[in-house]
């Protein structure tokens, strides 16, 4: 067995943290009244930026921690502050959530943050075993998460059809794990992968697929999407941001660490698949996207689309895909966030308006939400000087390199078609007058802007710009991060 | 040379930024504030770039002033800006362009005045950029900065049709872009580099079956915003549908820089691959000449007519590049020019119309050069321009183009001489039929003649036309060299064969 180092608990303090402020989320929401659910969010934020406090103290270590279960790496701790950059973004908007429709739901905080430790412990588990239970650690509040709203029919169903897959696909990657240790007689990466590379090939395969299988339900690539469109649109729009972002930055982490450490001798054979995939959810996500009326619906696939794009850099591997995927994933959190924001910045009398249509005249009412939510759609098309553009640039590049061509081309194609529908949204904003001239008879609207989710927009508008112009801020943690073998 | 401590060539670039940032400040309710900053600002930026000249050795053929520092390390992307006679002629062109264009609106914009200063200065930004940059990401990212403002352009202060030509020029030019970004990322993983002196100065390392490929992903780019037959589609919708400011700088300076891209970018970098293709490319050129002047022929819509006469006209500077021959290529560069100037006043007039009568069907008009000599004047000069009679600009472009190309193959300059008749046949008729004749419709009795600003607005214009129609020698001389410098890296042959 691996010798432990002698860092003690240290490495695991931002889990800690974060399982501390779950704790106390859970009890302020017990006790503290009605008012204590607001409360609990607050702890849970608190919570939030303690760990990312926790984080920035944490020092990186290539070496694998308790009995190789465990490594934080810079890798791990890249990921980890995305995670808990998802989760602020999530927890934030989620008060203006329930500011509106009321029906808060304290437990929520908790259940967030319970998924950020899974999450947190995934991107760093090692082994067979730690990664599984981490991940069932993010997946089991996700289905709650998903079905928590009780007022709303479709967020139930969301939560079901979350459930019954999600754990289908949890049974199918366990057996694939199982498999791991049954070939190799090992649960930790360090071991289990070398001895793979000598292990009879296609039983490898075998259990590779169940687990890449697994991993690609959970970062909704098609063809295991099925669920993503309709929990995309019946969760609480706070609770999409969080499910639509932190989980696939979890994953993807996990499915790089596999990649790298414990399927690495079978690269070929993943490439090739990951290129399909890529390419069969750019395509699905965005020709889906064009059809739809919902704007959170329309996000939701543009959601899948945007993953599609991710498993470029995965499939051209190499520094450079590494690299774009460190790059993307970051972009991706920050994007989808005042994507899905967006559809909380107006409220309708008590409800939020989640057609594309509401958002008809957006200029002329809120210049500069209008503003920021441009340079998101610019961001989300890959058009330059955006955080969208760079991270696109850098899969396309990678795949270039490695002479994927044709993938490159179909990512490029793939932007011009996102164009058409994230435009529809441009084109609602600035181009088109309010419908409200013809006010419907009985149904006097009041409708406001918060301010809160005005500099929300802004604020991820200021990333992405300044992403785009100085990507340099983001690449080098990114180069420094990525995993070597 | 520095301008206030700044580069001059980056103050050039984004000083129309700052002025976006002004115009954005101003408070929405002094439309007069708004309509005097921007002017102030596209006229400074038209002054300093005119004192590039103080600077510029218009002897060499070489980068000029250049500009560098690291901008993305990990891959290997600079901010690089540089400036050539090429580059010079079509920047002055730009801010002389914007400047007229930001004048023109100041009675004709009357809604939602602030954004659209705040998005013309961008697209000026954007089109400064395109024509300095010589880092080829660098190059993409003003290349797609343009698009967004005239997107919104069209498409707010635009006609009826509006939203479907602002998404329809968007689209188009994006998916030539997309597939011009691929090229550029292969075109990298050949060079290691995005520099654009650095690659000429390699030559051809890269397969020329890989060239090929680059070069059509790069054609399709250029091909698409110049535009040539097949992909012209989107252009007779974006003109009439925009607004006149947007019309005489989509048609000035936004076609210019497919042409631009395709001899700055195609022909030096991928010169095996543009050796073979450029048949193609001129047979395509061919079609559009006889083919945009023919459906000009057709039209009822003064901006329909004109914007296909784009189309025409555009044909021969890509026939003029296609050549391949230093003549041609350089009569392509002034054509550039040339097309600018005087597209750029056509849809002036038409606008001038438009304004008064808001219409623009050829029908509606007649005789009006009773009622408005100066205006009569004004449009015959720009027609003649537009049509190449010698002694105006037009002439001496066209001119230079067939005789640069009558080496390469006397078919080609045949058809493009006729091409050159149907483009007088369309111009004077549509002249006939709006100027001369009776007055038939009783709106045009009352029409008043050009005012002083209008007259201001046009006056650069006419200037140049008959400078550059009279003594081309100092436009000719600043990209006299760039042109050999290129087409003797294309086209090496050429300079080698007895003449």
């Amino acid at each position: 067995m691996i010798v432990p180092s002698g860092y003690g608990l240290r490495p695991l303090v931002p889990e800690l943290v974060l399982l501390t402020a779950a704790a106390a989320a859970l009890f302020v929401h017990l006790f503290a009244g009605r008012h204590g659910r607001r409360a609990a969010g607050y702890v849970a934020l608190a919570g939030i930026g303690a760990a990312g406090f926790a984080l920035a103290l944490t020092p990186p270590s290539a070496g694998p921690l308790f009995g190789g279960h465990f490594v934080a790496d810079p890798f791990a701790l890249y990921f980890k502050a995305a995670i808990l950059l998802a989760g602020a973004l999530a927890v934030i908007m989620a008060f203006r959530f329930f500011d509106v429709e009321g029906g808060e739901p304290g437990e929520a905080y908790t259940l967030v943050l319970l998924a950020m430790v899974g999450m947190a412990a995934a991107v760093s588990a090692a082994d067979v075993v730690t990664t599984y239970v981490s991940f069932e650690l993010f997946a089991i509040p996700s289905y709650v998460l998903a079905g928590i709203f009780k007022k709303e029919r479709r967020s139930a169903e969301a939560g079901i059809k979350y459930f019954f897959l999600g754990t289908l696909s949890s049974a199918i990657m366990l057996l694939g794990l199982a498999l791991v240790f049954g070939l190799t007689g090992s649960t930790a990466y360090a071991e289990a992968g070398p001895a793979l590379a000598g292990a009879e090939g296609r039983a490898v395969l075998v259990a590779m697929g169940r687990v890449f299988a697994g991993l690609f339900f959970k970062a909704a690539f098609v063809p295991f999407h099925m669920w993503a469109p309709d929990v995309y649109e019946g969760a609480p729009t706070p609770l999409v941001i969080f499910l639509s972002t932190a989980p696939k930055a979890a994953v993807v982490a996990v499915l790089v660490r596999a990649m790298t450490s414990l399927f690495g001798a079978y690269a070929a054979e993943w490439r090739l698949v990951l290129q399909v995939i890529a390419v069969a959810t750019m395509l699905w996500g965005n020709l889906a996207a064009l059809t739809q009326k919902s704007l959170k619906r329309m996000m939701g696939y543009s959601a899948i689309a945007q993953a599609g794009y991710l498993a470029i850099g995965l499939a051209a591997w190499g520094e450079a895909g590494r690299t774009a995927v460190l790059f993307y994933i970051v972009a991706y959190i920050v994007m989808n966030a005042a994507a899905f924001g967006l559809v909380l910045l107006v409220d309708k009398g008590g409800r939020f308006d989640e057609s594309i249509d509401g958002l008809r005249g957006l200029a002329r009412r809120a210049p500069g939400a209008a503003a920021s939510v441009l340079v998101v759609l610019l961001s989300l098309t890959g058009i330059p000087p955006t955080a969208g553009f760079i991270g696109k640039y850098l899969l396309f590049t990678a795949a270039v390199e490695k002479g994927m061509i044709l993938l490159a081309a179909a990512g490029a194609l793939n932007s011009a078609i996102s164009l058409f529908y994230y435009f529809r949204i441009g084109r609602a904003m600035f181009l088109e007058e309010a419908v409200s001239a013809v006010p419907e008879a009985g149904s006097q609207t009041p409708e406001s802007f918060s301010r809160a989710v005005t500099i929300f927009l802004a604020f991820c508008a200021a990333v992405l710009l300044s992403l785009g112009l100085l990507p340099t801020l983001l690449t080098t943690p990114a180069v420094s991060a990525i995993l070597s073998r | 040379m520095n301008v206030f401590g700044i580069p001059i060539l980056t103050f050039v670039t984004f000083f129309p930024v700052a002025g976006m940032l002004v115009v954005l400040a101003l408070p929405t309710s002094s439309a007069r504030a708004i309509k005097l900053a921007a002017n102030i600002f596209t006229g400074l930026e038209f002054a300093v770039t005119l004192l590039i000249l103080t600077r510029f050795d218009a002897g060499s053929g070489e980068m000029q002033l250049v500009e560098r520092l690291p901008w993305i390390k990990s891959i290997g992307a600079q901010y690089l800006l540089g400036i050539d006679g090429i580059s010079l002629l079509l920047v002055l062109l730009t801010s002389l362009l914007t400047f007229v264009a930001t004048l023109s609106s100041w009675g004709a914009v009357t809604g939602r005045l602030k954004e659209y200063y705040a998005f013309m200065l961008l697209l000026e930004t954007g089109m400064v950029g395109v024509f300095l940059a010589l880092d080829l990401l660098l190059f993409y990212v003003f290349w797609e900065v343009v698009l967004v403002p005239m997107y919104f352009l069209i498409g707010i202060w635009g006609g009826e049709r509006r939203l479907y030509a602002a998404i329809k020029f968007f689209l188009y030019t994006l998916f030539g872009s997309v597939a011009m970004l691929v090229g550029i990322l292969v075109l990298r993983a050949g060079h290691h580099s995005f520099d654009w002196m650095a690659m000429v100065a390699a030559g051809s390392v890269i397969p020329a079956a890989l060239q090929g490929w680059i070069f059509l992903a790069f054609f399709l780019g250029f091909a698409i915003k110049v535009p040539m037959v097949p992909f012209h589609t989107w252009l007779p919708d974006a003109h009439v549908e925009a607004p006149t400011a947007g019309s005489v700088i989509l048609a000035g300076i936004l076609l210019k820089m497919g042409s631009y891209g395709f001899l700055r970018f195609s022909l030096p970098l991928l010169p095996d691959a543009a050796r073979r293709y450029a048949p193609a490319v001129a047979v395509l050129a061919l079609v559009a000449i006889i083919y945009g002047a023919l459906v000009s022929l057709m039209q009822k819509d003064m901006k329909k007519l004109i914007a296909y006469s784009s189309v025409s006209h555009m044909g021969f500077v890509m026939l003029g590049l296609a050549a391949l021959t230093p003549m041609a290529a350089k009569g392509a560069v002034l054509q550039m020019i040339n097309h600018g100037l005087s597209t750029g006043a056509l849809f002036l007039v038409v606008g001038v119309l438009y304004e008064r009568r808001h219409t623009r069907l050829i029908s509606e008009f007649g005789g009006l050069s009773s009622r408005m000599p100066v205006f009569a004047a004004v449009f015959l000069i720009m027609t003649m321009s537009s049509i190449g009679l010698p002694g105006l600009n037009g002439f001496i472009g066209e001119f230079m183009i067939l005789m640069g190309t009558f080496p390469v193959s006397w078919l080609w300059t045949a058809i493009a001489a006729t091409g050159i008749v149907l483009g007088a046949g369309y111009m004077l008729w549509l002249y006939q039929r709006v100027m001369f004749g009776t007055i038939v419709h009783p709106a045009n009795e009352s029409l008043k003649d050009l005012t002083l600003r209008e007259f201001a607005t046009f006056m650069p214009l006419l200037v140049l036309v008959f400078w550059i129609g009279i003594f081309p020698k100092p436009f000719l001389d600043v990209i006299d060299k760039p042109v050999e410098k290129i087409i003797r890296i294309v086209n090496p042959a050429h300079f080698e064969a007895p003449r």
